[in-house]
């Protein structure tokens, strides 16, 4: 066990204590990059309002470093950042009063987002999938995009979406399914 | 026939998996980043600097009244924690031939702030 952390700002560091906190950061950023910008972009489904979005969680995760790094407890914090990511996406929405506009508004939705053989193949199959998640709640389409596109475990995604490990198998689980279902009636 | 298709069952995983790929950020943006963080922190350093400069004995007697707190704790917001200490040891060089009393508890009031 831990022992408690001391409610220390970042402004109380002393200049080296500052310059590990930046390192760390940087480290951070270019690990979780690529996290961060997946789920912004498949959340708004545009680049232009993904990179919006990623800045913007970089800019609220840099400001709150040291206290989420030392409250951690040495857990990953993907988690933490992609629910900074989540939050203000759902701030986006609520400002703009608008949806997200999903990749399947565009004329040629998956293949704006990635090249893949399959999808220069045309998999309709794809298309169809993609268009049932747009079908899902907002937190279960949330969950798929989280474990598929980002490769969370159940246990970081209940951190990110802030809720307990059994309800987010069981969230999973039930998104899945109505995915299938829905599938299976077209 | 699909590969994603089993009897009459989709392998929704699968296709899940196929759909929903990473997303490799444009190179632009990790730059972007990078400079707003930069900029970010260096405009908010220069605007406290500036202001404590500007504060008269007046003002720093009157910041120690938390009605007017506003003013410091709105400019450090902008630059978050990085430029805190930037505000606190501007203020506390100011006050070193003053009362500290009042400034301590100014410090306090941002840190918990911040």
């Amino acid at each position: 066990m831990s022992p408690p952390t001391e409610n220390v700002e970042p402004g109380d560091l002393g200049p080296a204590a500052k310059a590990d906190l930046d390192r760390a950061f940087e480290d951070f950023y270019r690990n979780h990059l690529r996290d961060v910008y997946s789920y912004a972009y498949y959340k708004v489904g545009n680049h232009h309002d993904a990179e919006d979005l990623t800045e913007q969680a970089f800019l609220q995760a840099y400001r709150h470093f040291d206290r989420a790094r030392r409250e951690s407890d040495g857990r990953p914090l993907r988690p933490w950042v992609i629910r900074i990511a989540h939050n203000l996406a759902s701030n986006y929405y609520r400002d703009r009063s608008r949806r997200p506009q999903t990749p399947l508004d565009n004329a040629d939705p998956i293949a704006a987002r990635h090249d893949t053989v399959a999808i220069a193949e045309g998999r309709e199959e794809l298309r169809r999938v993609m268009a049932n998640l747009e079908h899902l709640s907002d937190d279960r389409r949330e969950a798929l995009i989280m474990r598929f596109a980002l490769g969370m475990d159940n246990r970081e995604i209940a951190r990110a979406l802030g809720r307990s490990d059994g309800a987010t198998k069981v969230l999973i689980h039930r998104a899945i399914k109505q995915l299938q279902e829905e599938m299976g009636d077209e | 026939m699909s590969d994603a298709l089993s009897g009459s069952s989709w392998d929704v995983e699968r296709l899940l998996a196929d759909a929903l790929r990473p997303i490799d950020p444009p190179q632009r943006l990790s730059g972007r980043v990078e400079d707003t963080l930069a900029a970010v922190t260096q405009a908010a350093a220069e605007e406290l600097s500036d202001w404590a400069e500007e504060l008269s004995d007046s003002e720093l007697r009157a910041l120690r009244d938390p009605r007017n707190w506003v003013r410091p704790v709105v400019a450090a917001g902008a630059g978050g924690v990085a430029t805190g200490a930037l505000v606190l040891l501007e203020l506390r060089r100011r006050s070193r031939s003053k009362s500290e009393s009042g400034l301590r508890a100014l410090g306090g009031g941002l840190r918990s702030r911040l």
